[in-house]
């Protein structure tokens, strides 16, 4: 750990090695390149953040929680995703943040009514273009001038920004005289743009009676192509498929679906059919591992793995010791506000926490520890300060569930290696028993159902991968995957006749031409999906093709997601009755997301998204090849301003009014979100995925301080902790990867 | 006239009323090594931009293939089949060797607005062409930032040769490099040349130069000292021309003196 003086650019490591050694390059598995990723922090940051709010709130988790939040994220996402290619293209721009406001408000102006309103009184149909070519116009400026002048974009950009801000409030009051310009609403061909821009999906008003089962239904589909894909990625395929195996798993998968259905049926909590349906899930892993993979081949356990074992057994059954400990200790039903200030304990924190960043600053800036050190104290002397939001019950239910993970993560690990694998099926009765303990124990409801439901599915997951594990041997490096041929031709034709087929349905139904192509293509795009997913698992199981785990965990993945859509996007009938209020996804959520899409795909598979990860890295090196390092820095700019058109007529339709204030210093939220999501400050490296996360957390912990009913007076201070540890867990995580390199 | 690939009459170029170069002149042929020496501030890097396209020389003639041209831009030179490998600025560190290899010439599949990088035949070819170069990678998705010196050079260089590039300048290619990896590089150097491209080599240092260059050109202070082919010059005589030829003699001249 007290690695502070390790070099900051690990290749001058390798500077002295034979050159032409090629054995030096250590096998990563699945799990280790996964790691590498740069979004990797930013997801487990989300998670954590999520379950904080998951479990000190009760709306929070729900779909309107979820609607909710997702609608705030959408917005700084939207921004924060072109935001990052331009980071890892290495540049800022200080002035998108005022472009976002300074487009809403020139529509409205060319728009709205001259006699009235102060505007142009221009149709929307020219406004709304015109306001692009603004936007347009803005990024061109800044990328020209920024590669023109050599100046640090910084710079260029900042003095964007204050003309911007000027300006939008000078001709605001000019043309108004007001601070506000107003009534987009009445200006001329309003409702066209506003079914694009100002569109919601209301969720209450698309009923779906077998949502459930299609989301259930998927999620456990999702789940088993999963772990098959996994299970393809790491371990070894036999040379013959051996039949017997696959009588065994058969037998196992009916005992599990007995137990399943009965389950379904009896409420789902009986202790004996939740036995049967984790012995026919492992029976049936295990059958499937016998009759695919090769047996183990005799592994010597190193001694020195000893004493680490013991130490994570040892600390893992301590934090889930401490837990249960901390259960009966804390009054469950206490709903009063935790307040660590005013008592003694507080006062000790505070100072233990200011002496402890004290000291650990002094031994970091001596190089003795890693230079984050020294925000654990800080972390600690915040506790009484962070405290004051908490009531009991929630700070019960964090550290709970906190020690809870950190055990049964610490136990997981222990888990690992062929000769634990008793320990790992002990582990697993042990977190069976207490996910029982929490069922009968636990105060919240939600805590009581969904904890013991996770903590089940962990025991299982465990115990699957040590049956696996003992069964099969490892394979070093998965083989690349075959081509999908035959599948990805058909998948593409159906999905665009279906597409077809779908939106003339639509059409012929009297929906409007806009709903009409969306839908045609959505559904289009999953048949192509179902095809490709059908196909991708007929040919893990009834073909001797190898290399298909990559695709079968990307079909889980999107099966799981498919899932989770079907649930939000719909209701029951049954539900409408008791549902309060209108659940609404805005267009700005689905614009978002398909940014984050094509972002990503752009970065990672595209010519322009090389010359991005080039420019930001060595954009001399860059240049010297060929790559036209002027245009696509401008490239990004224009992006980002198009971008930023695009928040700002999301917001101008939503509205109808904006102030002349509205995105300053929105522009710094983008570059956080971008960091927190991986994206390096000094360019070439990064994700745009990871900015997605990163806007999503955001939009997490804003809304999540509200329906927390925590003091929103303190949200920005929370805000700062939670981000701070977020690029702290991030940096830990990536230091790790680069490390496993 | 034709028989000559690319031929320098008199460049010179001016920064302002600086001369960074004048009145240089040599022949560069397919199969040959020609050498360009010079101390720090001899006018080699000006040499090489102008060749390079990053810098438009403001006299003399640039005769390519029996035409006179002026490179506009560094892609206009490699469109002419002029490759430059910078000494420091080859790569792109954080990014993978593959990426590195095709950078500015992807090969792409699919239709508009579809349109990706073919990343099997990427990385197949960049594997290929490694270790035709004595090199072999395994995982052509590691970053160049984990590649030792040489072998960030030898990409560059096998990076040339793919693109079909006519004549392979090659800025100080080992001027940070150990005595092994200068070896590698070398060799680089002789099988491009025998593969039958034109190399351009600069360097300062003359025991680097002699045993691969068939051609030796001298710069000093901006100034060219001459134009030799392999057989009119020792190595002894190359570094004395290269060290400053008189000055260098006046020195130990008054080293001797000054010991007496």
């Amino acid at each position: 750990m007290a690695d502070a003086s390790a070099p900051a650019n690990p290749p001058t490591e390798r500077e002295d090695k034979p050159a032409a050694a090629d054995e030096r390059l250590a096998h990563r598995g699945p799990i280790q390149q996964l790691l590498t990723r740069p979004e990797i922090g930013a997801l487990l940051g989300a998670v954590g953040v999520w379950l904080v709010f998951w479990l000190v709130s009760g709306p929070f988790g729900t779909v309107a929680g979820t609607a909710n939040y997702l609608d705030v994220a959408s917005i700084i996402g939207l921004m924060a995703i072109p935001v990052a290619l331009l980071m890892i293209g290495g540049e800022f721009d200080l002035s998108s943040g005022a472009m976002t406001g300074a487009t809403a408000i020139i529509v409205i102006l060319l728009s709205s009514d001259t006699a009235t309103l102060g505007g142009a009184g221009l149709s929307l149909h020219l406004a709304v273009p015109l306001s692009l070519a603004f936007a347009l116009a803005i990024g061109w400026f800044n990328g020209t001038m920024v590669e023109k002048t050599s100046l640090p974009s910084f710079i260029v950009t900042l003095g964007t920004f204050f003309i911007l801000i000027g300006a939008k409030l000078g001709f605001a009051k000019l043309f108004t005289n007001k601070v506000i310009v107003e009534g987009l609403d009445q200006s001329s061909g309003y409702e066209f743009w506003d079914n694009i821009f100002g569109a919601t999906w209301n969720r209450n008003t698309h009923i779906w009676d077998q949502r459930d089962w299609a989301w259930a239904g998927l999620l456990i589909i999702g789940g088993l192509v999963l772990l098959l894909g996994i299970l393809e990625l790491t371990y070894a395929r036999r040379e013959k498929v051996d039949p017997t195996g696959y009588g065994v798993a058969a037998i196992g998968a009916a005992a599990g679906l007995v137990a399943f259905f009965l389950m379904l049926r009896s409420d789902g909590g009986n202790l004996g059919l939740g036995i049967l349906l984790g012995a026919g899930v492992l029976v049936g892993v295990a059958g499937w591992c016998l009759a695919r993979y090769q047996p183990a081949a005799p592994d010597d356990e190193p001694q020195a793995d000893r004493r680490r074992l013991m130490q994570r057994l040892g600390g893992g059954t301590l934090a889930i010791a401490l837990a249960i400990a901390l259960a009966a200790i804390l009054d469950p039903f206490d709903s009063g506000q935790l307040d660590f200030v005013g008592g003694a304990a507080g006062r000790a924190l505070l100072a233990l926490g200011i002496a402890l960043t004290g000291i650990l600053a002094v031994l970091a800036a001596l190089g003795r520890v890693s230079p984050s050190y020294p925000a654990i104290g800080a972390i600690i002397a915040m506790i009484p300060a962070v405290s004051f939001m908490m009531t009991v019950q929630a700070f019960r239910a964090i550290l709970f569930a906190a020690l809870a993970m950190a055990g049964v993560s610490l136990l997981a690990a222990a888990g690992r290696g062929r000769l634990k694998v008793v320990f790992s099926l002990l582990i697993s009765v042990g977190i069976v028993a207490l996910a029982f303990f929490v069922r009968s124990e636990a105060s919240s409801r939600k805590l009581r159902v969904e904890l013991f439901t996770a903590l089940l599915l962990v025991a299982l997951v465990i115990a699957a991968g040590a049956v696996a594990g003992l069964i099969s041997a490892r394979r070093t490096a998965a083989p690349s995957a075959p081509g999908m041929g035959w599948w990805t031709r058909t998948g593409s034709a159906a999905g665009v006749v279906a597409a077809v087929v779908f939106a003339i349905i639509e059409l012929v139904d009297g929906d409007g031409i806009l709903y009409s192509l969306f839908t045609g293509v959505v559904k289009g795009l999953i048949t192509v999906f179902a095809i490709y997913a059908v196909g991708t698992v007929v040919r893990t199981l009834f073909t001797d093709d190898d290399g298909m785990g990559r695709a079968l965990v990307s079909v889980g993945l999107g099966s799981v997601a498919l899932g989770i859509a079907a649930k939000l996007l719909f209701v029951k009938s049954s539900e409408l009755e008791t549902l309060r209020g209108v659940t609404e996804y805005g267009a700005g959520v689905l614009i978002f997301l398909i940014f984050a899409v094509v972002a990503a795909w752009v970065l990672a598979r595209t010519q322009f998204g090389s010359w991005i990860f080039a420019v930001g890295g060595n954009k001399d090196a860059a240049r010297s090849v060929g790559v036209p390092a002027a245009r696509t820095k401008t490239t990004l700019f224009m992006m980002v301003s198009a971008a930023a058109w695009i928040t700002g007529m999301v917001i101008a339709f939503r509205l109808n009014s904006v102030q002349a204030n509205v995105g300053d210093g929105n522009e710094f939220r983008y570059i956080i979100v971008a960091v927190v999501g991986g994206n390096l400050l000094t360019g070439g490296y990064g994700s745009a995925i990871g900015a997605a996360i990163g806007a999503l957390i955001w939009g997490m912990i804003q809304q999540g301080i509200g329906f927390a009913t925590w003091n929103s007076d303190w949200r920005f201070l929370v805000l700062g902790a939670l981000l701070l540890i977020a690029v702290l867990a991030n940096n830990y995580v990536r230091g790790r990867a680069e490390k496993a390199r | 006239m034709s028989d000559v690939f690319l031929e320098l009459k008199n460049i010179s170029k001016f920064y302002g009323n600086i001369i960074a170069l004048t009145g240089v002149s040599t022949t560069v042929n397919p199969g040959e090594v020609t050498c360009v020496l010079g101390d720090n501030g001899a006018g080699k890097s000006t040499f090489i931009k102008i060749l390079a396209g990053v810098h438009q020389h403001d006299e003399g003639e640039l005769v390519l293939e029996g035409e006179h041209v002026k490179f506009e831009s560094p892609r206009e030179a490699l469109a002419r089949g002029i490759a430059t490998v910078y000494q420091d600025l080859a790569m792109v560190p954080l990014m993978s060797v593959w990426r590195n290899f095709f950078l500015g010439a992807e090969p792409k599949t699919g239709v508009w607005p579809f349109r990706q990088i073919d990343i099997q035949r990427a990385k197949r070819i960049s594997k290929e062409e490694m270790a035709k170069m004595g090199i072999d990678i395994r995982d052509t998705e590691q970053s160049v930032g984990t590649l030792s010196g040489g072998e960030r050079q030898s990409v560059a260089i096998a990076r040339a040769g793919y693109f079909g590039a006519k004549v392979l300048i090659l800025d100080e290619p080992t001027s940070a490099l150990g005595v092994k990896q200068s070896g590698v590089v070398l060799r680089r150097i002789v099988e491009a040349r025998n593969q039958g491209l034109a190399v351009i080599f600069i360097t300062h240092n003359p025991n680097h130069a002699y045993p691969v260059g068939d051609r030796f050109v001298i710069l000093n202070r901006g100034r060219s000292l001459g134009n030799w082919a392999k057989e009119e010059l020792s190595q002894a005589e190359l570094t004395q021309l290269m060290a400053g030829g008189a000055e260098l003699e006046q020195l130990q001249h008054e080293l001797a003196q000054a010991s007496a």
